[in-house]
């Protein structure tokens, strides 16, 4: 479905992409993450048609972005970052418009625009005024307006961000009541969401592809190791030492006091149960211990400030 | 349905439904009331005691002269101020409310988008000019009007306004702040009746005559007396076609910038 391809994009002399390669397939979800600034909304606006690349090239569903650009467009529901929304319009009479912008037929826009507003649970602000909206609602008139012509490809741009809580999970079950009926790109830099919706997750970081698989190799990235987060009643100054003569401890990092530690172990649960015989054979008063699996969020620090630390200042 | 006609249609609602474009007309009729009966009595004075008065020109006898064009320059004064508060939003506001996105992403080319907006913005135009020609009808109830040049009068004003328009539209593309274009606008309408100023200090035959023929108001002066010349039209809608093609040229050019 979308094939990019050594795609670079400068912004004069610092480069914000390069030479990205990938594909995603037909119905495929696919997250987009990494740290701020490191070129994922670049990419999406290549991808989308809004800017054209300084090389390379970017195709979807066969037609060249930037040979056939409207072709491409015609097939692509945008939410940028900030909902492309115009405040004195009314929601209903703002999607017709987006509607008729985007090519729907004349006799179906009232029934896209119907399916939209039922989607996205708009139904009760409808005949309001963007400009009363919450943000909340703003947001998902943003995707409203993405999904209104029924595109092949939805592309969204960090579609929670500045939500509550609340809004947020709802807008992640919207995606995922979406999925099936559109290739999804979402970028985002907040893990969760990734982890709640997509099935494939490509991490870049400094403009370079670093990962990219199912979330379900990368979470196994680091078989076999599992982090012990414990609470002792009892404040111990050294864990290092105390752990010292235990093989299977590779690291420990200390938490928010004396009393809480987070322990790296490698091996299987007989390494948890020394552990935790240890802990209450000394005396510290046991409270709590909680294994973790390493999972996609030390993928992702891993593989993006990781290389930092080890490549000097950045 | 074109891009084009969805844009025209949007930015049109959008004027007509707007209270800004009602409060322009609300104060353009304001000053007009004001001065439009004073021009007509001075005019009716001036008929009354036309034996009296000595070396008043011929043509201030006539009530084209005497009245309508005068309102027509009122109304041109009124249109370097007025058009720009009309078009400034069309693009500066689009950039800054990034809605601007959303037009780059839709299958529509840079072309259509011109032209909606521009088609918007004269359809706006033309809804101030008729506001100005409804002082002329009323007039006509009270004495005898020459239609034809009237109305070519006024379309020679329309397409003016068209000119401010389109020189609008591509300031409010060049920026994200309203302000910044409405000024911009403002200076390039005030600045394109200098032109024609350079036939008076240029020495050369050849030199005048081209300034002569680049000045706005030897074009206008044809049309305001009811004259259509051709090369007049042409002048115009090149005007016209250059602005426009260079906003276009600055909404392409955010696609690889």
């Amino acid at each position: 479905m979308i094939q990019v391809k050594d795609l670079t994009k400068d912004y004069g002399p610092r480069r914000a992409i390069d030479k990205l390669n990938f594909s995603i397939s037909k119905g495929d979800v696919v997250g987009f993450l990494g740290p701020n600034g490191a070129g994922k909304s670049t990419t999406m606006k290549i991808i989308t048609g809004f800017m054209a690349p300084s090389h390379g090239s970017a195709s979807v569903a066969g037609f060249d972005v930037f040979e056939n650009p409207l072709e491409v467009k015609k097939r692509i529901g945008y939410l940028p970052e900030i909902p492309p929304v115009y405040a004195d319009m009314f929601v209903q009479d703002y999607l017709r418009y987006v509607a008729a912008l985007k090519q729907v037929p004349k006799e179906k826009i009232e029934s896209a625009v119907k399916n939209a507003i039922e989607k996205t649970n708009l139904g009760d602000v409808q005949k309001r005024l963007i400009h009363h909206l919450s943000k909340g609602f703003k947001q998902r008139v943003g995707i409203a307006q993405a999904i209104v012509s029924d595109p092949e490809v939805l592309i969204l741009d960090e579609p929670t961000v500045g939500l509550d809580p609340k809004q947020v999970a709802e807008i992640r079950e919207l995606i995922k009541a979406l999925k099936g009926q559109h290739t999804i790109i979402l970028s985002t830099h907040i893990l969760p969401e990734v982890e709640a919706t997509c099935e494939k997750v490509i991490i870049i970081n400094k403009g370079r592809i670093v990962a990219e698989d199912s979330i379900h190799n990368l979470s196994k990235m680091e078989q076999g190791q599992i982090r012990l987060h414990v609470r002792l009643r009892k404040g111990v100054e050294d864990m290092q030492s105390v752990l010292s003569n235990m093989g299977s401890v590779i690291r420990v990092h200390s938490g928010a006091s004396a009393k809480e530690w987070d322990i790296d172990i490698k091996g299987s649960e007989e390494a948890v149960e020394d552990v935790s015989s240890l802990l209450v054979g000394k005396g510290y008063g046991l409270l709590e211990l909680t294994p973790a699996k390493r999972d996609l969020e030390d993928v992702f620090l891993k593989l993006t400030y990781g290389q930092q630390e080890k490549g000097g200042p950045a | 349905m074109s891009g084009t006609l969805v844009i025209f249609k949007k930015e049109l609602k959008g004027f007509y439904f707007n209270s800004t474009f009602w409060m322009i007309c609300f104060l353009v009729s304001l000053v007009f009331s004001w001065v439009y009966p004073i021009q007509l009595n001075l005019f009716s004075q001036l008929l009354m005691n036309y034996v009296m008065q000595q070396g008043v020109p011929q043509n201030q006898l006539n009530i084209h002269y005497g009245v309508f064009l005068r309102q027509l320059s009122y109304l041109n004064l009124l249109l370097i101020f007025v058009v720009p508060a009309l078009t400034m939003k069309l693009f500066a506001e689009e950039k800054k409310l990034r809605t601007f996105d959303l037009l780059l992403t839709s299958p529509v080319t840079s072309f259509q988008i011109v032209m909606g907006k521009y088609l918007a913005a004269l359809g706006a135009v033309g809804g101030i000019v008729l506001l100005a020609l409804l002082y002329p009808v009323a007039t006509s109830t009270l004495a005898t009007v020459n239609w034809g040049p009237l109305l070519i009068a006024f379309l020679g004003i329309f397409l003016v306004g068209g000119v401010y328009a389109a020189m609008n539209l591509f300031a409010s593309s060049l920026t994200e702040n309203s302000i910044v274009a409405y000024v911009a606008s403002v200076i390039f309408n005030v600045s394109i009746w200098f032109i024609g100023i350079g036939t008076e200090v240029v020495d050369g035959e050849r030199a005048r005559k081209i300034f002569e023929h680049v000045s706005l108001s030897s074009h206008l002066s044809g049309l305001v007396e009811g004259t259509v010349r051709t090369n007049g039209l042409i002048f115009f809608l090149s005007i016209i076609v250059l602005f426009c093609f260079l906003a276009e040229r600055v909404v392409e050019s955010s696609r690889w910038r």
